[in-house]
C-alpha cells in the first residue's frame, strides 16, 4: 500500500512545482518596464506633508508620457519639490507641481479628493499641550463616521500637525465656543465637548502607557545612599 | 411586665441572651469606663466631640465641626483628566522627593471596557484628613494630630520616630516616609506653605485646570464647598466609609 502511495504523491510534488515555475516564469516575462512607466514603487513626500505618487498610474493606467511632467514640472531629481519650501496646496491651486494638471479640468482639482495622494494617519493624534494627553483618531472619524477631511480641514484644524496644539486657544473654552472638536462636539451633531472627558482625555498613565514609558522610570536609584 | 405569660416562656438558660440584651450590656459597660478614663481611651482622637456624619450621609451634619475652621475638599471626579498638574504643582509646592511611593496627593486609574469601548475613570487622592483618624489613634508619640484650629491632620517631625505605624494604620494609604525629613510625611492641604502665606486654596486645587479639586472650609456657609455638600440633588461619596475614619474628602460627580 504504501509504496503505490509514493509514486502519486511525488507525482502531486512535482506537479505543483511545475505550476509554481511557470507561474514565475510569466510574471517575468511581463515585468513593469521602469524605463517607459517611471519607478514601480510610489514616491513618498514627507515634507512638507505625507504624500505619495504613484508613476504607474499615471504613465500605464492613464497613458502620460514622461514629459508630460519632466522636467517642466518636476525635476527628474529625487527631493527637488519638497526642498522647494513651495510645495504647498496653495502652490498647486496656482497651477504649479501636480496643480498643472490636477485643476478640475484635466484630472480632478487639488484641492479635493485629499486622499488619493494624502493617507488619513494610521496612529492617533496625541496632544499634550496645554494639557497631557488627548487623542483623535483620525480613522474613527472617517471610516466610523463617514466624514470627509474638509470637514474639519482647513476650517476647525489646519492640516499642519501641531497647528491647533501651539495656538494658545486651544482650550476647552474655545471648544465651547464651537472652534476646533467644538466644531462639531456641540451636543447635536456630536458629544458635548464638556462630557465625557474621558474619552479624548487619556491622561498622562495613559500617554505613558502609548508611548512605552515604563512607570516610576526616571524615579528609580535616588536613594542608593540610604 | 406580665409575669403569668412570661412564666409560660421556655427558659432560655444564660447561653442564649438575645443580642440585643447583649449589646445594651456591653454599651452600658463601655460607657463606664468611658466616664472613668475621661473618654480619652475609647474616643479614637483627642478631639471628643469629632463627629463627621449621621446615620445615612458621609457629610457632617450642622452643629458637628468641632474645629475652628473644618477644612475639607470635594472632588468632582468626572472632571479628571488625570493631566497631573495638581501632582507637579503639589510636589514643587512641598518639596515631595520625585520617588513613585512618595507622594501627598496622587491619581489613580481604572480602565474597562463597556460594550467593547475602552472606558477610563480618574480619581484624585490626598489624605482625607479624617475626623476620626487611625494614623492619630496609633502614632506612638503624637507626633501626628488633629490641628484643632483647622481639622488638618499635621505632623510633628521632630517628635516622629519613623515607626511607620500611621503608614499601616492609614485606610488610604496617603503617608510616606521622608528621607530628607527622616520622618512621615503626608499631605496637609498646604497648612504651611500657603494657607499660612494667607492663600486660600491648596497647591493641587489652583493648579487644577478642570476645576476638579474645590477646598475650603466646610463649616463657612458661605464657602464653594459647603454649596457642594449641600445640594440636595448631588449624589456625594467618600472613599472606604465602611473603616468608620469620617473622612473629609468627597467625591461627586460634576
Amino acid at each position: 500500500m504504501k509504496k503505490e502511495f509514493l509514486p502519486v504523491a511525488v507525482a502531486i510534488l512535482a506537479g505543483s512545482f511545475l505550476l509554481v515555475s511557470h507561474a514565475s516564469a510569466t510574471s517575468a516575462t511581463e515585468e513593469y518596464d521602469e524605463d517607459a512607466f517611471g519607478p514601480q514603487d510610489p514616491i513618498i513626500w514627507d515634507e512638507p506633508a505625507k504624500a505619495s505618487f504613484d508613476h504607474k498610474i499615471h504613465t500605464d493606467d492613464y497613458g502620460l508620457e514622461c514629459d508630460s511632467c519632466h522636467e517642466d514640472v518636476f525635476a527628474m531629481e529625487q527631493g527637488i519639490a519638497p526642498e522647494s519650501g513651495n510645495f504647498t496646496m496653495a502652490a498647486m491651486a496656482e497651477g504649479q507641481f501636480c496643480g498643472a494638471c490636477h485643476d478640475g479640468d484635466t484630472a480632478f482639482a487639488s484641492n479635493t479628493n485629499c486622499i488619493a495622494c494624502h493617507a488619513v494617519p494610521e496612529d492617533p493624534i496625541v496632544w499634550t499641550k496645554p494639557v497631557k494627553a488627548v487623542v483623535f483618531y483620525h480613522k474613527a472619524h472617517t471610516e466610523d463616521y463617514g466624514l470627509d477631511c474638509d470637514s474639519c480641514h482647513d476650517e476647525a484644524f489646519a492640516m499642519k500637525a501641531g497647528a491647533a496644539e501651539n495656538a494658545p486657544d486651544f482650550t476647552m473654552k474655545a471648544l465651547y465656543k464651537g472652534k476646533y472638536c467644538g466644531a462639531c462636539h456641540d451636543g447635536e451633531t456630536a458629544f458635548a465637548s464638556n462630557t465625557l472627558c474621558n474619552t479624548c482625555h487619556i491622561g498622562k498613565k495613559g500617554y505613558d502607557r502609548m508611548m512605552g514609558v515604563e512607570p516610576h522610570a526616571e524615579k528609580k536609584g535616588t536613594h542608593g545612599g540610604h | 411586665m406580665n409575669v403569668e405569660e412570661l412564666e409560660k416562656e421556655k427558659n432560655e438558660g444564660v447561653n442564649s441572651i438575645p443580642s440585643t440584651e447583649r449589646r445594651n450590656f456591653l454599651k452600658m459597660g463601655l460607657a463606664v469606663t468611658g466616664v472613668f478614663l475621661g473618654g480619652t481611651v475609647l474616643s479614637l482622637t483627642s478631639v471628643k466631640t469629632a463627629r463627621g456624619g449621621n446615620a445615612d450621609s458621609v457629610i457632617p451634619a450642622e452643629g458637628q465641626y468641632p474645629y475652628t475652621k473644618h477644612y475639607g475638599m470635594v472632588m468632582r471626579q468626572n472632571n479628571c483628566i488625570d493631566c497631573e498638574k495638581c501632582l507637579d504643582a503639589c510636589r514643587e509646592t512641598n518639596h515631595v522627593p520625585l520617588e513613585h511611593d512618595a507622594w501627598r496627593t496622587n491619581i489613580q486609574e481604572r480602565l474597562t471596557t463597556v460594550d467593547g469601548v475602552e472606558k477610563r475613570e480618574f480619581r484624585p487622592i490626598l489624605c482625607n484628613h479624617c475626623n476620626r483618624p487611625p494614623c492619630v489613634r496609633v502614632c506612638p508619640t503624637k507626633a501626628t494630630y488633629k490641628d484643632p484650629e483647622t481639622g488638618i491632620v499635621v505632623m510633628d517631625y521632630k517628635k516622629c520616630i519613623g515607626c511607620k505605624t500611621c503608614m499601616a494604620a492609614c485606610p488610604y494609604n496617603a503617608r510616606y516616609f521622608s528621607h530628607d525629613k527622616y520622618a512621615i510625611d503626608k499631605c496637609n492641604f498646604c497648612l504651611d506653605t500657603r494657607l499660612a502665606a494667607g492663600e486660600k486654596d491648596t497647591a493641587c486645587a489652583a493648579a487644577c485646570p478642570a476645576d476638579v479639586r474645590i477646598f475650603g472650609d466646610i463649616k463657612d456657609t458661605s464657602t464653594r464647598i459647603y454649596k457642594l455638600l449641600h445640594e440636595p440633588d448631588k449624589k456625594i461619596w467618600v472613599i472606604r466609609p465602611e473603616c468608620g475614619a469620617l473622612p473629609n474628602v468627597f467625591y461627586m460627580n460634576a
